[in-house]
């Protein structure tokens, strides 16, 4: 019984640094998948005296990925309805130029105003229409969502590496004992702090394991069936087998830190 | 005869050189010898057994113990010499969640001897010291007198040259008190080894020639 609340209680908390880990892989991987959305759906009007090719966008400001030119005959054949053929062109002569400008990234709303204001320096740009209202709602939403996941998972983290700190302590005074004794006749580091590796590296794998069948879980169980569209959408970003490795390189780090800390705060035989 | 321990002009303290125990002490042993060393409680006894095995360096002199001076020694060679040493403590020191059989053979462990040599020189040992039917017990399932036989077979486990024992019998009935000091007799008669034994008293019956060192006023003097 001591044995098993032992190891658990260096699994639970080596186990809550894990799932912190993979939480804010999937938390990157989709709100990724989203950003890349809001991105793609959003662009900005120009409004322009004469033609201009992607190449000038570019170079007024670099976050700007495509330019679209609007047709002006589809505005001119709605607005000259019943109109001369002769006035039509006259109109469609004195119409600017109108382009929907995509961009590379999704940006604050400072970084959409200062797009909007390299753009109106050029002589040639008339009105620039960022949306800006709509777009920072999302921005600040998403931003603010973010946020507030990644603390909890950095909280989540400290909280947990003190429990193992904690756990380490009472390592470190079963074992105590038995290193130091080791220690006297001579005993290899290596060979002292044997079993302590042993039994931190078997945890580590416990608790990779557990961790990757609750993600196994979540994908192909819960999110399969959820009917939660972002869950079933992103259901392949929720678990992928390399994070198996991500996750068992963290647990086998954090474990020979910690008992590398255990076996060197062990040396008790010199006074 | 060579000698094994030599001390020349040594000084043992604790918190930083600021509580001397021992001052300007010089003394050698050669091998094959049985010494003892007394003193009254707190003269620093047991923290000269300690310099001996490199748990504390000598302030200032020299300590040279099987060729390594210890004021100076790096760890790895510390390691080294500390596989040539048989160290008994008055507390016994055994590992606990071991059996007796793993704590006697736990200096052929370190050493890298097989499986069937630590069986082996288990079973011989423990006969040794009348123990052979505790071999798959644990230290705490014996009394203090068979502990400290088992830290006296661990000791002797793999031919040391030296052994250091540290008031082996302090708390012991006579009829273990016999058996450790018969073990530790034989020792130093057959195989030549070095012993040296902290102790308030000296036994009354003791048949091999033996040194006498007594530590008082931080000096050791030999008795003669």
């Amino acid at each position: 019984m001591k044995f098993i609340k032992n190891h658990l209680m260096f699994i639970l908390p080596l186990m809550a640094i894990l799932l912190g880990i993979e939480f804010y892989l999937v938390f990157d991987r989709t709100t990724n998948s989203y950003e890349k959305g809001l991105k793609e759906g959003y662009s900005m009007l120009v409004v322009t005296n004469k033609p201009m090719e992607l190449s000038v966008f570019k170079a007024l400001n670099r976050h700007i990925s495509n330019a679209q030119k609007i047709k002006r005959e589809s505005i001119v054949s709605e607005i000259a309805k019943g109109v001369s053929k002769s006035s039509s062109k006259e109109i469609l002569a004195s119409l600017p130029y109108f382009y929907n400008v995509g961009l590379d990234s999704y940006l604050s709303t400072s970084g959409l105003n200062k797009i909007k204001a390299d753009l109106e320096a050029d002589k040639n740009i008339k009105k620039v229409e960022t949306f800006g209202s709509s777009y920072s709602s999302s921005y600040r939403l998403f931003s603010f969502i973010k946020f507030t996941l990644k603390l909890f998972i950095v909280f989540m983290g400290v909280v947990s590496l003190f429990l193992i700190i904690k756990q380490m302590e009472i390592w470190k005074y079963a074992h105590k004992e038995r290193m130091q004794v080791m220690e006297i006749f001579g005993a290899p580091l290596m060979l002292r702090s044997g079993v302590l590796f042993k039994v931190a590296i078997a945890d580590a794998f416990i608790a990779t394991l557990l961790t990757s069948a609750i993600f196994l879980y979540v994908k192909f169980q819960w999110a399969a069936n959820s009917g939660i569209d972002v869950m079933m959408e992103n259901q392949e970003e929720l678990f992928r087998l390399s994070d198996i490795a991500i996750l068992l390189s963290s647990a086998l780090l954090i474990v020979v830190i910690a008992v590398y800390s255990v076996v060197f705060s062990s040396k008790g035989v010199e006074e | 005869m060579s000698n094994v321990i030599n001390a020349s002009h040594i000084t043992l303290a604790y918190d930083n050189g600021e509580k001397e125990i021992i001052k300007d002490a010089s003394f050698s042993i050669k091998k094959g010898e049985f010494v003892f060393i007394t003193g009254p409680s707190g003269s620093g006894k047991s923290t000269l057994l300690k310099a001996l095995y490199g748990a504390l360096k000598p302030t200032e002199g020299s300590l040279v113990v099987g060729g390594l001076d210890l004021a100076s020694v790096g760890q790895s060679k510390l390691q080294e010499l500390r596989t040539h040493l048989g160290i008994i403590f008055q507390d016994y020191k055994l590992v606990n969640e071991w059996t007796v059989a793993k704590n006697v053979v736990l200096p052929l462990m370190i050493a890298g001897y097989s499986v069937d040599v630590q069986n082996t020189q288990a079973q011989r040992l423990l006969k040794h010291v009348k123990l052979s039917e505790h071999a798959d017990k644990y230290p705490l399932e014996l009394s203090g007198g068979e502990q400290q036989r088992v830290g006296v077979a661990r000791a002797l486990s793999k031919n040391p040259v030296v052994i250091l024992a540290d008031e082996p019998t302090g708390n012991l009935d006579d009829y273990s008190s016999n058996v450790i000091w018969d073990l530790m007799e034989n020792a130093c008669q057959q195989l030549d080894t070095t012993v040296l034994v902290v102790t308030h008293k000296i036994p009354t019956i003791f048949s091999l020639p033996y040194r006498h060192f007594i530590i008082e006023s931080k000096g050791v003097y030999e008795v003669h």
